[in-house]
């Protein structure tokens, strides 16, 4: 029984993972062939279907982590997901006016990047039981200059979209009402942009912990 | 004896290691390292017995009353000692008096001075009969809170880390702001007179018999804090572990029957789930100490937190 429902886990993660990449792979094509062919203004809309449905897809990477299907810890997997969703929902598909900033073809292109090596290399592991060198040392070395990168472009398009937020006043709630609740969508976003400030240099120091176990780990292999 | 004391990283603490009588206590060790270092006092140290390298156990900690000799392998005269420096520490009584004097404060601010000017709102602002009342009953649980923790309270650790303090404070201070900026905005939404009534009604009752429940507490302690654990008993605590925290989780949700703000009741959430881990372990550790073996006394079945739900 038990080696059955490891199986079970071992062919859903690989489904998982390689289906992920595929749509990460559609999102950098699609990106770097519409930057080519019409200019980063057009990019979002080109990327905007794959790239929701992927991004959002990372959400059962949570719940992979609570129901101990992999050993990440919800610590390091919650702040990046939930910032990466907030970005693609709540800025991009919400304020359209952010979409033809030139920080979105950044994003996207360093998204994808990252997360075609790191669903290829789990895709691998879980299928193989290992995954090569190479794809390991891209796992844990591409990150150092992609994460700075892509922090930088979701900072910035927060930044980008806070006049259109506070004009637009979506999602806020008023008082008065029956359970004296408000919301401020701006300064919730304002609140966010500050979430960056320890969570960044956390988030990099984590994967920089990371890359240093794994590869004295293959080093020692 | 002699007592040599290393860091964790082995390094020698004390050089040439401390002589003391064969009769010394751990209390006694640990006054002759805070006279030789100063800054390590006593309550900032954690003395442990050394372990084998890469062994897997637990460090053994020294119980500051034991004698040394019982920590000495067979009938050597010699002893060392693992120290930690456990950084700053503060009161409990300090550590608790300034987490609770914020929102007492900061809740009548909010009522009593014309604080949402600075938030754009500019007219007449009308107060209701339960935002009066909400701050009677914040600012009576607070005082409540402060005065328990001089007169009632009798703590078994003297002292907290300091780093603790600002934990603590952040968390107290700001979900006091959090909710009396609702509770008293000048668009508040009040409920209808009987929900008032029965929300404060019920939370005063829980007050007064969280009040019985710290009394019940208190009487399990010796006057100096020691007494080790006890089986809690008599009132709530024949039906319920941790009715202290029970009556508390319960008064607040008085508060925000009556109030009825988002802000309220997610306090009341935070504030659950964190009283709900310390119920499970208290729980846990009673039942494992109080096992019904060796003559011990075994613990009565009962609910842990939240009777009828937990």
């Amino acid at each position: 029984m038990a080696s059955f429902s490891s199986v079970l886990r071992r062919v859903y993660l690989t489904l998982y993972n390689w289906t992920v990449f595929v749509g990460w792979f559609q999102v950098l094509y699609l990106a770097l062939k519409t930057l080519k062919e019409s200019g980063h203004e057009h990019v979002y809309d080109a990327v905007e279907r794959p790239l929701l449905l992927t991004q959002s897809a990372a959400v059962l990477e949570i719940l992979h982590g609570l129901v101990g299907l992999v050993r990440s810890p919800i610590t390091a997997t919650l702040p990046q997901i939930g910032s990466r969703l907030y970005v693609a929902w709540g800025i991009l598909w919400s304020f359209p006016e952010t979409r033809s900033h030139i920080l979105v073809s950044s994003l996207v292109i360093s998204w994808s990047i990252t997360e075609i090596i790191r669903y290829s290399f789990f895709g691998t592991k879980e299928a193989l039981g290992s995954a090569p060198s190479f794809l390991m040392w891209l796992r844990y070395s591409t990150f150092l200059l992609l994460y700075p990168i892509g922090i930088s472009s979701e900072v910035g398009l927060i930044y980008v979209g806070l006049p259109y937020i506070k004009e637009s006043e979506k999602y806020c709630i008023r008082m008065p009402n029956k359970w004296n609740f408000s919301f401020d969508y701006f300064y919730f976003a304002i609140l966010v942009l500050g979430f960056y400030v320890p969570g960044s240099p956390h988030m990099y120091t984590y994967m920089l912990g990371q890359r240093k176990k794994a590869l004295a780990k293959s080093k020692e292999e | 004896m002699k007592v040599v004391v290393v860091t964790r990283s082995g390094r020698e603490l004390i050089k040439g290691g401390l002589e003391l009588d064969d009769s010394a206590t751990v209390a006694d060790l640990q006054e002759a390292i805070h006279r030789r270092t100063r800054k390590y006092y006593p309550s900032r140290q954690r003395l442990t017995l050394s372990l084998q390298p890469g062994s897997k156990e637990k460090p053994t900690v020294l119980h500051y009353r034991k004698s040394l000799k019982e920590y000495c392998c067979g009938n050597s005269d010699n002893l060392t000692v693992v120290f930690k420096d456990l950084g700053p520490q503060v009161s409990y009584r300090t550590l608790f008096f300034f987490e609770y004097l914020g929102p007492l404060l900061i809740y009548p601010i909010f009522y009593y001075l014309p604080v949402y000017q600075y938030f754009g709102y500019k007219g007449e602002r009308v107060v209701h009969p339960v935002q009066t009342y909400a701050t009677y009953y914040w600012c009576f649980h607070y005082f409540k809170r402060i005065m328990e923790t001089f007169f009632v309270h009798r703590f078994s650790h003297a002292t907290s880390p300091l780093s603790n303090v600002f934990r603590n404070c952040a968390y107290y201070w700001t979900f006091g702001a959090y909710v009396a900026y609702y509770v008293n905005h000048p668009f508040y939404t009040p409920v209808c007179d009987l929900q008032m009534k029965i929300g404060f009604g019920f939370g005063l009752l829980c007050q007064i018999s969280n009040f019985y429940c710290h009394i019940l507490l208190r009487n399990l302690r010796r006057p100096d804090g020691n007494g080790g654990y006890q089986i809690p008993c008599g009132f709530l605590f024949n039906i319920v572990t941790c009715a202290n925290y029970t009556t508390e989780i319960y008064q607040w949700l008085g508060f925000n029957i009556a109030t009825q703000t988002v802000a309220g009741y997610v306090f009341l959430v935070v504030a659950a789930s964190i009283m709900t881990n310390w119920a499970l372990a208290k729980h846990r550790r009673l039942r494992r100490l109080f096992d019904g073996k060796d003559g011990r006394p075994k613990y009565p079945r009962r609910w842990v937190i939240l009777p009828p739900f937990l």
